[in-house]
């Protein structure tokens, strides 16, 4: 394995076969979305074959078999040989179900390219040793190379400075060839120093520049991926090796992914020997190794890498083939486990089918099974699942529990471009919702337990603050997104600077507690017309009459401030077909198949069980 | 050992590592002849055969090659 991911299964070779059947037999661009599954069998280096045919076949043939599916652009440019990258990637955004449009830029030409981006697309920009090491005087000291670095990363940011086009940048690993050439430990030294300080510069870029993401390539260098191929890069110019560019392929499809409003939200973990040494139900509750033992130890290790991703908003869950009780006393009562009750949604300890409960799982936090990363070590769960979910990830763990982390983490299933104070919340609130749930059954009807629920509502304008989380609800939310726009930080803030727009927040509260930042309007004055460019709303705030008390304030609103009509769009993607009648079903004409307008005479009530509070209007009260 | 032991093997390992569909009459076409050829090809290419024999190929005289042919003997012959 190259870049540390899915492991060979017995089953890989029959899924390369049926790769290489599929193309032979042209039938690769009508199955495209079964490959997502195919693909997950494979190993690396059959990834690497896999990238080939599929960039053969092209994006053309794919999209007109799949007029659907989702496209992402991306142009490649770099300062050495670039093309080994676009099947690596064309295989890698396959793997999510993603469909590569690549633009290859010209040789060596990455300043070019960030001089005059294509807004339409994601821009890589590849950098590599011999950016520098090209340009100093023969022979060199370190000095000259950090004066050469430096120059250079002026120049990337000079040119970002202008652009607010999303690009990827990488830091350069050392290869070894360059400080073995100092023959003083003073100055090896040296150039270690000025050559991280111009990588720490680099990945700094991300902090000033929101719309740059830096891979760091140097952790991945450190598992042992060769960075120079002594005779690809002299002979082909080919400055980076295959499998590092694969791990960098990795990342940035994991970006796109993210960037696209699809990451991953949801870690499902089998427990027998994968979160606990031992059979709970076999050796008891108490004697699962979770600590104090050679195999313990990798046990908590694991435990605390999920732990870490629960801090940052990953929902984790438990699902296990098991009886509950026992399950329930170890989490309980091990005086070892690092992972407690509280640290779960859901712990779901029962007899029935994997895939069935990873289905109500998904059912209850209101997430799409493509939401979901489940880990398991028997290669019977993962294969049930893997068929009968071909949405979820599978991340297969096996007998050697010291390996668990690293193959949890090989993938970034999580990854996203920054995070809210909101994730961070995430998972108490999902505990809340499924409480919300349990409360639900206790009544007779979804009247009761609206009343019950307490549900407050309170709409502001937006101000600078709240930029990050709204921006993340436009890229994130698919299923109650009226036009699906997404909003990059950058645009939400020009949208707050825009005299003609107004963006609404949308905050949620309940008797169970605080929900945050739900959901965002963006409004657009055009004369006497107030239109409603988007609204999205989370689905952790679904189905209790935000959105219908929301939109009723809107109306109030515009009527109030003498507006003529309200009017809104409706653009339908492949996720949020519930919402297609969102406008007409609160009063609102249909001009064609995707606009309407309310005229503002007659009024809907805004649902009885919602209190409405908040700034706007400004100044006014709503 | 080598998986690469005919021309029959070299146009197998063409078709399925990059999904040329040559036959062995392209052996000897001009590079710039064959259908679907692309300069990128060589590197995946070289590393392919560099499995299949299990030995490492001069990567210059394969640049120059400007034949599958002319690939297919640099790679079997030392």
């Amino acid at each position: 394995m190259t870049a540390g991911a899915a492991a060979p299964s017995a089953t890989g070779s029959d899924a390369a076969a049926e790769l290489s059947e599929l193309y032979r037999s042209g039938r690769l661009p009508t199955e495209f979305p079964r490959l997502r599954a195919l693909l997950a069998e494979l190993p690396d280096t059959e990834l690497h074959r896999a990238g080939r045919l599929l960039e053969r076949v092209g994006p053309d043939a794919v999209r007109a078999a799949h007029p659907d599916v989702p496209v992402v652009p991306i142009t490649v440019s770099g300062y050495g040989t670039v093309a080994p990258l676009v099947p690596l990637l064309t295989v890698e955004l396959a793997r999510h179900g993603l469909l590569l449009d690549p633009r290859l830029g010209d040789f060596g030409g990455y300043l070019d390219a960030l001089a005059a981006p294509d807004d339409s697309s994601l821009l890589l920009t590849l950098l590599d040793a011999q950016v520098v090491f090209d340009q100093v005087p023969t022979p060199w000291r370190p000095e000259d190379v950090a004066h050469t670095f430096t120059a250079k990363i002026d120049l990337i940011e000079g040119l970002l400075a202008r652009s607010t086009t999303p690009v990827v940048l990488n830091t350069i690993p050392l290869p070894r060839i360059f400080p073995a050439q100092l023959i003083d430990h003073r100055s090896r030294a040296l150039l270690g120093a000025v050559w991280r300080e111009a990588n720490a510069r680099l990945l700094r870029l991300s902090q000033d520049h929101p719309t740059v993401v830096v891979v760091d390539l140097d952790p991945w260098a450190a598992t042992g991926l060769a960075v120079r191929d002594a005779r690809l890069s002299v002979y082909a110019k080919a400055h980076l090796t295959p499998p590092l560019l694969h791990a960098y392929a990795r990342e940035v499809a994991h970006l796109a992914r993210a960037r696209a409003g699809a990451a991953r939200k949801v870690l499902a973990l089998d427990l027998d020997e994968t979160v606990w040494g031992g059979v709970v139900g076999e050796v008891g509750p108490l004697a699962v190794e979770v600590a104090d033992s050679h195999r313990g130890e990798a046990f908590r290790e694991f435990q605390r890498v999920v732990r870490q991703l629960g801090s940052q908003g990953v929902l984790v869950a438990a699902v296990s083939k098991n009886d509950p009780e026992p399950v329930r006393e170890a989490l309980r009562a091990h005086p070892g486990m690092t992972l407690r009750e509280d640290d779960f949604v859901r712990v779901v300890a029962n007899w029935r089918p994997k895939h069935e409960n990873l289905r109500t799982l998904a059912e209850d936090l209101n997430l799409g099974l493509d939401s979901v990363v489940f880990v398991d070590d028997s290669p019977f769960e993962q294969g049930l699942v893997r068929r009968e979910l071909p949405e979820v990830a599978v991340v297969a763990v096996d007998d050697e529990p010291a390996d668990h982390v690293g193959r949890l983490l090989a993938d970034g299933w999580f990854d996203t471009v920054t995070l809210t104070a909101e994730d961070r919340q995430r998972p108490g609130l999902y505990r809340a919702e499924v409480e919300r749930r349990d409360f639900l059954h206790s009544f007779d009807s979804l009247r009761d337990y609206l009343a019950e629920l307490k549900v407050r509502v309170d709409l502001a304008v937006a101000d600078e603050t709240d930029v990050p989380r709204v921006s993340q609800l436009t890229l994130r939310t698919n299923q109650f997104n009226l036009t699906t726009r997404r909003l990059a930080p950058a645009d939400v803030l020009a949208l707050l600077r825009h005299p003609a727009a107004t963006v609404l927040t949308v905050r949620c509260a309940d008797r169970f507690g605080d929900i945050g930042l739900v959901g965002a309007v963006v409004l657009r004055h055009d004369d006497d017309v107030l239109h409603v460019d988007n609204f999205v709303l989370s689905c952790r705030a679904f189905s209790r009459g935000v959105e219908t008390a929301t939109l009723a304030e809107i109306l109030r609103h515009a009527r109030g401030s003498s507006a003529s009509a309200v009017t809104a769009e409706y653009l339908p993607s492949r996720r949020n077909a519930k919402v297609a009648d969102f406008y007409p079903r609160n009063g609102f004409t249909r001009l064609d198949a995707t606009h309407f307008r309310h005229d503002l005479t007659d009024m809907p009530r805004p649902p009885e069980h919602v209190q409405l509070t908040g700034s706007w209007p400004p100044g006014g009260t709503p | 050992m080598s998986t690469l032991r005919s021309v029959h093997d070299f146009v197998t390992l063409v078709r399925d590592e990059l999904g040329l569909p040559i036959e062995e009459s392209d052996l000897d076409r001009h590079l710039d002849d064959v259908a679907g050829w692309d300069s990128v090809h060589l590197l995946a290419l070289c590393s392919a055969l560099e499995r299949a024999t299990g030995r490492s190929i001069s990567l210059p005289a394969v640049l120059t090659a400007d034949s599958l042919g002319g690939i297919y003997a640099t790679a079997v012959d030392r």
